[in-house]
């Protein structure tokens, strides 16, 4: 199976005041299309950075990341928002589902921005949403809707444009125990039913332990891969 | 992304925050309301004035005189140079014009007859000329033949409102002045003429004002002078808009063109048009000054809102929105609001050059009106508002300009944000 994503030797800083605060110190991983991976970590290790930079929302300053075989470091923004749109789907700890749209108008959003018609658009959101268990929770803003469901919600969001690779960052962190491990659930049936690439980060050992392959992120370095038993299926 | 569904988007996005949005907008919709409403109001005042004028003047009647009103440069104009002026092409009608030099008339009990200038002319011509202006209240106009009668204007015939000096079929007596060369002096000579008829006021302050003139037929005049020698040649020309190019066309008939004038009165109007058209930009321009305080207002109002959904932004660009289509929906709002406060403003504005053109029109008294003959009533000056479709499209083209620039630098704000900072933000 082939990589989906290549990260080789990544680096980047952020400028606290006048420090300059290393985040990243030269990343190195690869991840094949089809597995669920979680980027695993003590928080200020640097793993939302690396999310960040693996989901084209920011670039990195020295060092390589292929997605799907495209260098994204030479894709201009323009390219970068389409590889987004069309590659790349983001759930987030706190949701981030625009408070004042409907359920189903934020799954719609990604199909919208891609010039969907709004026939087609809403269709595949309905049933983005009944995929997820929401089809009475359809017509509810964000804030009518449990943590759980928003979740969902966001995660309905990620997936309805049929993205490689799904980044969720700390999915879980904002939800109790129970519902936070039915979103892992709900996650890993989703990699395994529609073999999407799953890259998840949390800071949590036992949703790491579920993943295929977890890499151990350490003060901006890999410090270890450790692979599941099952990981063989590969 | 579709443009239909970014509208879509920002039009909610606007409905959703009403009492700002409205806010903003009433500030669009005063700047529009002013500029509108001045230029109706504006537009319909020179309509007014130049209907005014219109009265006043015979705007297709040029005015051809030898020399200058203050000084004769040349002889009066022959026979042969008014038909050289009668063949001008865009010229329809001539009138050729001989006043009487120091011509007083007096009626049969030898009173003074209120005629200040007496003039030999053509009837039928003039008739033709100044259709209503030229006709006869008592009597009727004599034909070519009727030598020796004269035609009195209606002020001529009064000696105030209650005194009547002359009637149609009265004898009058005209003393004209002639000049001799030999030896060099002046002599004077009575005619007595039948008054043939009276014609009614004219109902103007212009220069074709007849009602104190006195016409006598062109033979006559011929006769009693020994020389067939015009002093005023009038030109009605088919074409008013055209005036000008007449008015050189006939100058180039003399021999001198420098040595005679034309009187083109639409240029006048013309003249005055324009002063009031600067008037009016002028007006206007101090009006678009608070359009110019609503785009100020506009660029607040959405610098703070582009701060408040940093994190909404964030979100778009996360999910694959292009830095331009961010920079679309935040201008579509700003367009938005121009469109409707435009919308809004135009009518409001109409609205307030009628409301305006009523409260104005109750303080312009009427003018004061000779009174001494019922005649014309009086009228009252009213300022009717004009709906401009030009001003119209200026004004609504105006209001998304402004909105648009002033949306521009808080949606390219917008547009520039990085998808990280702006996710973080809270």
């Amino acid at each position: 199976m082939s990589n989906i994503l290549t990260v080789r030797n990544v680096k980047k800083s952020y400028r606290m005041g006048k420090v300059l605060v290393p985040a990243l110190r030269g990343v190195n991983f690869e991840v094949k299309e089809g597995e669920f991976l979680t980027i695993f970590g003590p928080s200020g290790s640097g793993k939302s950075t690396l999310l960040h930079l693996i989901g084209c929302l920011d670039r990195p300053d020295d060092g390589e990341i292929f997605v799907d075989n495209t260098n994204v470091l030479k894709l201009s923004d323009d390219k970068l928002a389409e590889l987004r749109l069309t590659k790349i789907g983001f759930v987030f700890q706190f949701f981030n589902l625009l408070p004042k749209l409907t359920a189903l108008k934020n799954v719609e959003l990604p199909l919208t921005i891609g010039g969907m018609p709004e026939k087609e658009s809403m269709e595949k959101a309905k049933e983005m949403l009944r995929f997820m268990g929401l089809e009475t929770r359809m017509n509810h803003r964000p804030s009518e809707l449990s943590g759980g469901e928003q979740q969902r919600v966001a995660i309905a969001r990620a997936l309805v444009n049929n993205p490689k690779i799904v980044l969720a960052d700390e999915p879980t962190g904002n939800l109790d125990t129970k519902t936070g491990w039915e979103i892992v659930q709900l996650m890993k049936k989703l990699n395994e039913d529609k073999g999407q690439t799953f890259i998840v980060v949390t800071h949590d050992s036992h949703i790491a332990e579920t993943a295929d392959r977890s890499v151990y992120l350490k003060d901006g370095l890999v410090e270890s891969v450790k692979e599941a038993p099952w990981s063989g299926k590969q | 992304m579709r443009m239909g569904k970014i509208l879509a988007l920002a039009w909610e996005n606007l409905t959703q925050r009403k009492l700002r949005t409205s806010l903003t907008t009433l500030g669009v919709v005063i700047g529009i309301t002013a500029i509108i409403g001045l230029a109706s109001l504006g537009e319909g005042f020179r309509v007014e004035i130049r209907q005014r004028i219109e009265q006043g003047f015979e705007l297709d009647v040029l005015i051809v005189i030898p020399g200058s009103f203050t000084a004769a440069l040349r002889p009066p104009f022959t026979p042969q140079e008014v038909d050289g002026v009668r063949n001008v092409s865009g010229v329809r009608l001539v009138a050729a014009l001989i006043t009487l030099p120091q011509a007083k008339v007096y009626n049969e009990t030898n009173a003074k007859v209120n005629a200040f200038t007496v003039a030999a002319v053509n009837f039928s011509e003039m008739a033709q000329m100044f259709g209503e202006r030229f006709v006869p209240i008592e009597g009727d106009l004599p034909s070519r033949e009727e030598n020796d009668t004269i035609v009195l204007g209606y002020k001529a015939c009064f000696l105030n409102e209650t005194t009547r000096l002359v009637s149609v079929g009265d004898n009058v007596t005209m003393q004209i002045e002639i000049e001799i060369p030999k030896p060099p002096s002046t002599i004077k000579i009575n005619k007595t003429l039948t008054v043939a008829a009276i014609l009614g006021k004219s109902g103007t302050s212009g220069i074709t004002n007849f009602d104190n003139w006195a016409f006598i037929p062109t033979e006559t005049a011929v006769q009693l002078l020994g020389r067939e020698a015009y002093n005023i040649i009038l030109v009605k020309v088919s074409d008013i808009e055209r005036s000008e190019k007449v008015a050189t066309d006939v100058e180039n008939v003399f021999d001198n063109p420098y040595s005679i004038s034309v009187l083109v009165p639409i240029a006048f109007v013309r003249q005055v048009d324009r002063i009031l058209a600067i008037v009016q930009l002028f007006l206007m321009a101090i009006a678009s000054i608070s359009l110019l305080v609503a785009g100020i207002g506009i660029m607040n109002i959405m610098t703070v809102s582009v701060m408040e959904r940093t994190r909404e932004i964030g979100i778009l660009k996360a999910v694959g929105a292009k830095s331009r289509t961010v920079l679309a929906m935040f201008l579509s709002e700003a367009m938005l609001i121009g469109i409707v406060g435009g919308l809004i403003g135009i009518f409001s504005g109409y609205g307030l050059s009628f409301a305006l053109s009523y409260v104005l029109s109750g303080f312009i008294q009427p003018q004061q009106q000779d009174t001494a003959f019922p005649t014309a009533s009086p009228q009252r000056m009213t300022i009717s508002p004009v709906f401009s479709l030009e001003w119209t499209i200026i004004g609504f083209i105006f209001a998304l300009i402004v909105c648009v620039i002033f949306g521009l630098y808080p949606a390219r704000k917008a547009s520039k944000l990085n998808p990280v900072d702006a996710l973080r933000y809270e």
